[in-house]
């Protein structure tokens, strides 16, 4: 018998995610990745479990009972997470016993949180991967976020010890968010001013983050950046990568996540792709500022995390996962 | 054309900065003969229409790299395999519920409805690339007299199969999303299916019509 996880209760928001889908770009298919990367990636060296659908979850109250021993681990924002009475330790596996019921009552620091197991929930893989595209319902289960009630088949269920992140590894996640960025291609569509404010080290221009943000993007509110008046307000569209900072008419950034692969407004900026997990964290009034670095920075930076990846991967030596 | 970066991982080979047949046939020779060198060190190959988006697998390769070789490769396309453009007829049922805003358009164009319909059914139309939600086309060139500035304010959801026009161009919704282009009708042909390659009904380069379904 495969093991099967209930859902008691799906928090505000939870969904299967993996490192998302790549190559399908030309026909409009996004990567749908999970937000925070990182946080996947420690789940699949604590599981050993490369590649595996692993639950994204956004807010409080979620619940999973347990049918049979699983060993599960969670990564992501700090959450108080209970396994009936005995608190689990945030970037940590763990042993749930049949029975049981994993529940996470509050979120300390962050805001998505990444739960997995050891083994690989049945789930529809669509053009190679696991993920949930929301907007166009597939991937995940039947496209759809997870209802209380649903139940998770685990295949391949192993037996293994558990173990836990070194803190060092362990990310900041809490506001104010400072976001590494580069010039984008329409960088100089802005006044020199406006782009001092919105990027310069000692100017920090502070945005807050609004109500309207989603697994698509983030709208930031604050002092709007100003086009030149040669410039155009909108492009021809054009592809663009995620982490990618956009500017509408109005001014008012818009930070692109992993849902779409053209845009049509002005890219101002590109969030370092070391920085981009932290998106996963950003949520409602939160600060963030900007903080322009060369492409070169960026590419030292990411090397820097990439060896921070490593790391995780030499916990249980499990299969590196490729980026 | 310009190779520019654009991130860490990724470049823009750029081939002109407006909409036109002749800047989209070599976006389209330049993504073709992308595809066929088969290389591991790129992962995503996005063409649009004036650029092709390359993203790269930074450990396999470089910035340097890759744009040395990309100049190099790319600078004659007169002779790329192509598979030829397919032709699609799309039945659309035009006005009232199906598209909310044709009466606009035809106000905003000083015609009547029937007219705006007329002269959306008599173009043929050239994808010129597929995005912003799996499956959708962007197409052109609408008839300048039927052309119609974007919504001030987005619609939230409308439904999928939903025809719009927006500017010069034309394109349809493969699925139920938000949506900022005027909508004028809605098709029932299916645009996308994830479970059959190649996913996308249109691809880039393909060729539309619509008909009116009464």
């Amino acid at each position: 018998m495969t093991p099967a996880i209930t859902v008691r209760n799906p928090g505000l928001l939870s969904l299967i995610v993996d490192l998302g889908r790549s190559g399908f770009g030309a026909v409009g298919v996004p990567s749908s990745s999970a937000l925070d990367r990182f946080a996947c990636q420690a789940l699949y060296s604590l599981l050993a479990c490369a590649n595996a659908p692993v639950l994204e979850v956004l807010g409080p109250r979620f619940a999973l009972q347990f049918d049979a021993d699983v060993v599960c681990a969670i990564a992501g924002a700090k959450v108080k997470a209970f396994l009936d009475d005995t608190p689990l330790r945030p970037w940590a596996s763990f042993q749930a016993k049949k029975g049981s019921l994993l529940r996470v009552k509050e979120i300390g620091e962050g805001f998505r949180y990444y739960i997995g197991f050891a083994g690989k929930i049945k789930a529809e893989a669509v053009m190679g991967s696991y993920t949930t595209n929301l907007e166009c319902r597939f991937g995940g289960l039947n496209g759809v976020p997870l209802k209380s009630g649903d139940i998770l088949h685990l295949e391949d269920s192993r037996e293994m010890g558990t173990n836990v992140v070194p803190l060092n590894l362990i990310p900041p996640m809490n506001s104010p968010h400072i976001l590494r960025v580069m010039e984008g291609p329409e960088a100089d569509s802005f006044t020199v001013d406006s782009c001092r404010h919105f990027w310069e080290k000692g100017s920090h221009e502070l945005f807050s983050v609004s109500t309207n943000l989603n697994r698509t993007g983030i709208r930031l509110e604050g002092t709007p950046l100003v086009f030149r008046p040669e410039a155009p307000k909108s492009i021809i569209s054009e592809g663009i990568v995620p982490g990618t900072v956009q500017i509408p008419g109005d001014g008012l950034p818009i930070i692109q996540l992993h849902e779409r692969t053209i845009g049509g407004y002005a890219r101002a900026a590109v969030i370092a792709r070391a920085d981009q997990d932290r998106l996963a964290h950003l949520k409602a009034g939160d600060l963030v500022c900007f903080e322009k670095i060369t492409m070169e920075e960026g590419e030292r930076l990411w090397m820097e995390k990439q060896k921070r990846i490593a790391k995780l991967q030499s916990l249980t030596g499990s299969p590196s996962t490729s980026e | 054309m310009i190779i520019q970066r654009y991130a860490e991982n990724a470049l823009r080979i750029v081939f002109g900065s407006r909409i036109d047949m002749e800047v989209h046939e070599r976006v389209r020779r330049a993504f073709f003969l992308l595809i066929s060198m088969h290389r591991n060190d790129i992962i995503e190959i996005i063409p649009s229409f004036c650029s092709c988006l390359v993203i790269y697998e930074g450990n396999r390769t470089s910035y340097d790299t890759l744009a040395d070789l990309l100049k190099a490769s790319l600078a004659d396309l007169s002779d790329v395999e192509m598979p030829p453009p397919q032709v699609h007829v799309i039945p659309v049922r035009y006005g009232g519920d199906y598209g909310p805003d044709l009466s606009f358009v035809a106000k905003h164009c000083q015609l009547t409805d029937a007219e705006v319909i007329e002269r959306h059914c008599a173009e043929i139309y050239t994808v010129f690339t597929v995005g912003f939600t799996p499956g959708f086309p962007y197409m052109g060139t609408l008839d300048e007299s039927i052309a119609a500035p974007r919504l001030e304010t987005p619609r939230t959801r409308i439904p999928a199969g939903s025809v719009g026009i927006a500017q010069r161009q034309t394109g349809i919704y493969p699925f139920e999303s938000p949506a900022g282009w005027r909508i004028i009708g809605r098709t029932e042909v299916r645009l996308f299916d994830p479970a059959l390659p190649p996913y996308s009904l249109m691809q880039i380069g393909d060729k539309v019509r619509f008909t009116e379904e009464v």
